[in-house]
């Protein structure tokens, strides 16, 4: 099973790296190349993720005398890495038609395979200096997808986002070097593995170093004070790109912030001190100040970018509150808003590749242009806005739960009235498109030709946009599965 | 091996060196064959001398009762020797193919050869008197190279240099003289020589004040703020020159000197928890910041480089401050890994100015395509620099904030976020060239780069081989680790 996990990681960035290496392939042998290894890989990892029992874990070698390399596949990873998958292969196949219209595709798909196989490693770390390693690589081989199109503006954008990136990794790393110290291992384990004995006396200073860590993995999940990379960079990359940036990579922080709380630090010594008080406040902050901002943008791809600020920070909020429920809730929007931000990115690209549109303003009467595009947006809308039957309901409903039956205070109320408050504010810029795409009104001069887009730029959109309605419909298997995660981790 | 061999590695190099000029070679070819085959031989003996250290002394000759030119081979001294041995000959290589644009190739080969017998005299000084002695022929003999263009700027430089080198080396010199009078001796003992019988305890403060002076002294040539003025300044000579010495072999004896002192003379047990120690601490930390935000300004290639380098030895000099058995590890550990990453970056820049006559940072758009292998190597150095793990960069900085975080000290903790955020400005000031060579943007237009390729084997050979290094000591530093940890334990 090990064989096989080291494969599922090694494939996608061996063929990554051969594309980027190789310059003699043609465009139809490239994209046939890489639609392969990508089915194959996923397969590989679904595989590794779900098939046959028992601990599967593989230690590569020793880094150091006491850090080894180590993968193993444990309940959060197997989610993490089956959304990865999920979103990868349904941008991936967007992106056959859609980089067409980009050029350089050779690079892209090069990177796109070979950023899979780091986030595959990502997510079935089985120690912090692994997933170190791979946070790292994870933010160096996204760039080129950021600066793809070779503006100036992308080029910045894509600065931008490295050097807000390894400013957060930094500051990770100057945790994960007192953690070294005063936690037992650095191996994951459920409830954290912090040496009470080398702690008592210190504990404001580990307090203060996680408080640091939490602000350095929060740079990837765009969290406050440091989210102001994110809707530079997202929206300058091709449409696909910014769907799995804004989808999946922005997770990567949630996923560093999961262990470094859960499987290191351990909720109980959190719980209750001023670190818990500060993330919350400013996961909340994040929440709605990323809704305001989100309101306010009239550039469709930013306004989706404001968005993720702030839904990411829902999901911060709900590991922030440390109560089960909360963690479930967490978990659940991880995975439900992964589909519908790249669901809702891959709609912009649609709209940017089929008539060039770019503003939130020029896309009145787009209903009637292409029907179907729009249906799947509303339905993923409804869900990100949290209105029932639809999956974000479930999350958020959690999600309020958790912070209720915490005992944080102020915040139990507070928590989830600002959820509220941003749901509205989400309803304010998402549906707008809708209402205005399907009834443009009266003086509306949008000519009512079929521009619906080929079937390879559809069918992930409908996927994406159907699992948003399954999971909404159905989501007891799901629920259960985060909740039993939760109780493990408390 | 016998200790006389000591002798053979420093003489053979300034011998068969200061004849160069003397000896009329048939070709190029065969002053090249000649030069080779001296460093080759020099590194060979040296690193035999590693590998079955001689136990026993060697006494060059003697002033006066115990006060004598000395040699003998420790753990220390052979970690220093072997990053000289290994990298001298790759240099030497390098600096056949970049010369030949370069004039008075003779009388650069002349010094360069006989610097390295010099630095080999500090790593195998045995007493302080022993590195003090080669400490200052090393400054005398590499003037010569850092005038070699005798521009006015070159000379300029030179004389900064000089001035720089000769007053910290007066400050050294203050410090031997209270070890040789406080001391029970002047040799190297691991855990320090000072004689409490004859310290007394009021002497106490004029020797932390002595020790600070020295430890300054010493690392002017380890360009610690406020000193490092002269080595950006120095970057006018030619690459070979900039890389191997303003890289590794004369400012790394400036750090070498510090470890003496601290670790082998002074002694950690008299130093560690007072002023002094917070002072100097104090001094690099600042040096780490302040290196790489110059670094951040500085448009020129090498000049940028040279003030990264001058952030690099003050995370070498932190380690050092921290006074452990741990920091000494780290700072070995960014001692070796530093020369093998900051080398290979310098002559990556070395390759570019040979190749394209290009020397600023915003000349660089488009060159990763015309030179591939040579910023595919400038890539993984600037990577390695950052501290990628997997890259040896990580493994010494690890273990810089392994020291640290051991260290219970608030000033350590302050260190630890400086290489931090030292971290980062080297991630923004090595990347955006990395970005620039590979990414120019799609107005840029590739004509204005015709006739620039990789350059030869000679230039290529080296950067490959420390590229492997690089790599290799990031993924597997266990050996290397060990070598530095039996060291350090001989502190207690």
């Amino acid at each position: 099973m090990s064989g096989l996990m080291i494969l599922s990681i090694l494939l996608p960035a061996a063929a990554g790296i051969f594309l980027l290496l190789s310059l003699v392939f043609h465009r139809q042998q490239s994209q046939a190349f890489a639609g392969a290894v990508l089915a194959v890989s996923a397969v590989l990892v679904l595989a590794t993720a779900w098939l046959g029992g028992g601990e599967k874990s593989v230690t590569l070698f020793y880094l150091m005398e006491d850090i080894p390399i180590y993968f193993r596949v444990d309940e959060v990873g197997k989610l993490f890495a089956t959304i990865v998958t999920v979103v990868w292969v349904a941008a991936g196949f967007y992106s056959f038609l859609y980089m067409k219209h980009e050029g350089m595709e050779q690079r892209y798909f090069g990177f796109y395979l070979l950023v899979y196989g780091i986030l595959i490693a990502l997510d079935f770390s089985g120690n912090m200096v692994t997933l170190y390693l791979f946070y790292e690589l994870m933010t160096l081989c996204t760039v080129p997808l950021v600066l793809h199109n070779g503006s100036r503006e992308a080029i910045m954008a894509a600065l931008k986002y490295l050097f807000y990136s390894m400013c957060g990794a930094y500051m990770g790393l100057f945790g994960i070097f007192f953690l070294y110290r005063y936690c037992d291992t650095l191996t994951f384990a459920a409830g954290g593995t912090l040496n009470p004995e080398l702690v008592n006396g210190n504990q404001g200073l580990v307090l203060a170093v996680v408080f640091v860590m939490l602000l350095g993995f929060g740079v990837k999940a765009g969290m406050l004070p440091f989210h102001a990379w994110l809707p530079t960079a997202h929206p300058v990359a091709p449409s696909p790109a910014s769907a799995v940036l804004s989808g999946i990579i922005v997770k990567g922080g949630v996923l560093a912030l999961i262990r470094t709380v859960y499987y290191l630090v351990g909720p109980d010594f959190l719980r209750g001190t001023w670190v818990q008080t500060a993330w919350m406040t400013i996961a909340l902050m994040t929440v709605f100040l990323g809704s305001l901002l989100a309101y306010k943008e009239p550039v469709f791809k930013k306004r989706l970018a404001y968005s993720t600020v702030s839904q990411i920070s829902y999901i911060l909020f709900g590991l922030a509150v440390m109560s089960p429920e909360g963690v479930t809730g967490a978990l659940l929007h991880t995975v439900f808003h992964a589909f519908i931000k790249s669901a809702l990115f891959l709609t912009a690209g649609v709209f940017l590749f089929q008539c060039g549109k770019t503003r939130v303003e020029e896309l009145k009467g787009i209903g009637k242009q292409m029907p179907v595009t729009l249906w799947c947006y509303t339905i993923v809308s409804l869900g990100l806005i949290g209105i029932p039957p639809f999956s974000g309901f479930i999350s958020k409903w959690h999600l309020a739960q958790g912070a209720l039956e915490a005992n944080v205070g102020v915040f139990r109320w507070l928590g989830p009235a600002v959820l509220l408050i941003s749901a509205l504010l989400t309803a304010g810029y998402l549906l707008p498109v809708t209402m205005k795409g399907f009834l443009p009104g009266k003086d509306s001069t949008a000519a009512a030709e079929k521009l619906e887009p080929s079937r390879m730029m559809l069918i992930p959109l409908i996927i994406l946009a159907a699992l948003t309605v399954l999971l909404g419909l159905f989501p007891g298997p799901l629920v259960t599965y985060a909740g039993k995660i939760a109780a493990s981790i408390m | 091996m016998s200790a006389g061999f000591m002798v053979v590695a420093i003489l053979l190099p300034i011998l068969a060196g200061a004849v160069i000029p003397l000896i009329s070679f048939k070709n190029r070819v065969w002053m090249e064959v000649y030069i080779e085959t001296v460093v080759l031989i020099t590194s060979v003996v040296v690193w035999c001398l590693i590998l079955n250290r001689p136990q026993e002394a060697f006494v060059l000759f003697r002033f006066t009762g115990n006060i004598s030119v000395s040699f003998q081979l420790d753990g220390l001294g052979s970690v220093f020797a072997g990053i000289v041995a290994t990298l001298w000959p790759l240099a030497t290589l390098y600096s056949f193919e970049y010369m030949k644009h370069e004039r008075h190739e003779r009388y650069f080969f002349l010094f360069y050869v006989v610097t390295y017998g010099v630095t080999l005299g500090i790593a195998f000084a045995e007493d302080i008197l022993s590195l003090y002695f080669f400490y200052e022929m090393l400054t005398m003999v590499t003037v010569p190279l850092v005038m070699h263009t005798l521009t006015r700027e070159a000379i300029l430089a030179s004389r900064t240099y000089l001035y720089y080198s000769i007053g910290g080396a007066a400050f050294a010199f203050i410090g031997m003289i209270f070890i040789l009078s406080y001391g029970s001796t002047g040799d190297f003992v691991p855990g320090g020589v000072l004689d409490a019988a004859r310290l007394g305890t009021e002497r106490t403060n004029l020797l932390l004040v002595i020790y600070v002076l020295c430890f300054c002294g010493f690392s002017v040539k380890a360009a610690m703020f406020p000193f490092s003025a002269w080595l950006p300044k120095a970057g006018v000579a030619p690459t070979p020159v900039t890389a191997l010495l303003h890289a590794v072999a004369v400012v790394k004896a400036g750090a070498f000197a510090t470890m003496r002192i601290t670790y082998y003379s002074f002694g950690t047990e008299f130093l560690k928890g007072t002023w002094a120690q917070n002072a100097v601490m104090l001094l690099t930390i600042i040096t780490i910041i302040y290196g790489c935000s110059r670094a951040l300004k500085e448009t020129h290639l090498k000049r940028r480089f040279a003030w990264s380098t001058v952030s690099n030895l003050s995370y070498i000099l932190f380690g050092v401050t921290m006074m452990s058995p741990l920091g000494l590890i780290g700072a070995l550990a960014h001692m070796i890994f530093h020369a093998v990453m900051k080398i290979c970056t310098f002559f990556c820049a070395g390759a570019i100015i040979y190749r394209s006559g290009r020397e600023y940072v915003h000349q660089m758009d488009g060159m990763g395509r015309k030179m591939p292998r040579v910023f595919t190597a400038f890539t993984v150095s600037a990577l390695a620099l950052m501290g990628v793990p997997g890259l040896c960069g990580f493994v010494s900085k690890w273990n810089l904030a392994k020291a640290a975080v051991n260290s219970q000290n608030g000033l350590a903790y302050a260190g630890l976020a400086a290489l931090m955020i030292s971290a980062l400005l080297t991630a923004i000031y090595m990347l955006t060239i990395v970005v620039r060579a590979f990414f120019p943007g799609r107005e840029f237009d590739y004509g204005t780069l015709e006739g620039i390729s990789d350059p030869n084997w000679q230039m290529l050979l080296p950067l490959a081989l420390f590229v492997i290094a690089i790599v290799l000591f990031g993924l597997h530093p266990e050996p290397v680790l060990q070598v530095l940890r039996a060291i350090a334990a001989e502190l207690h």
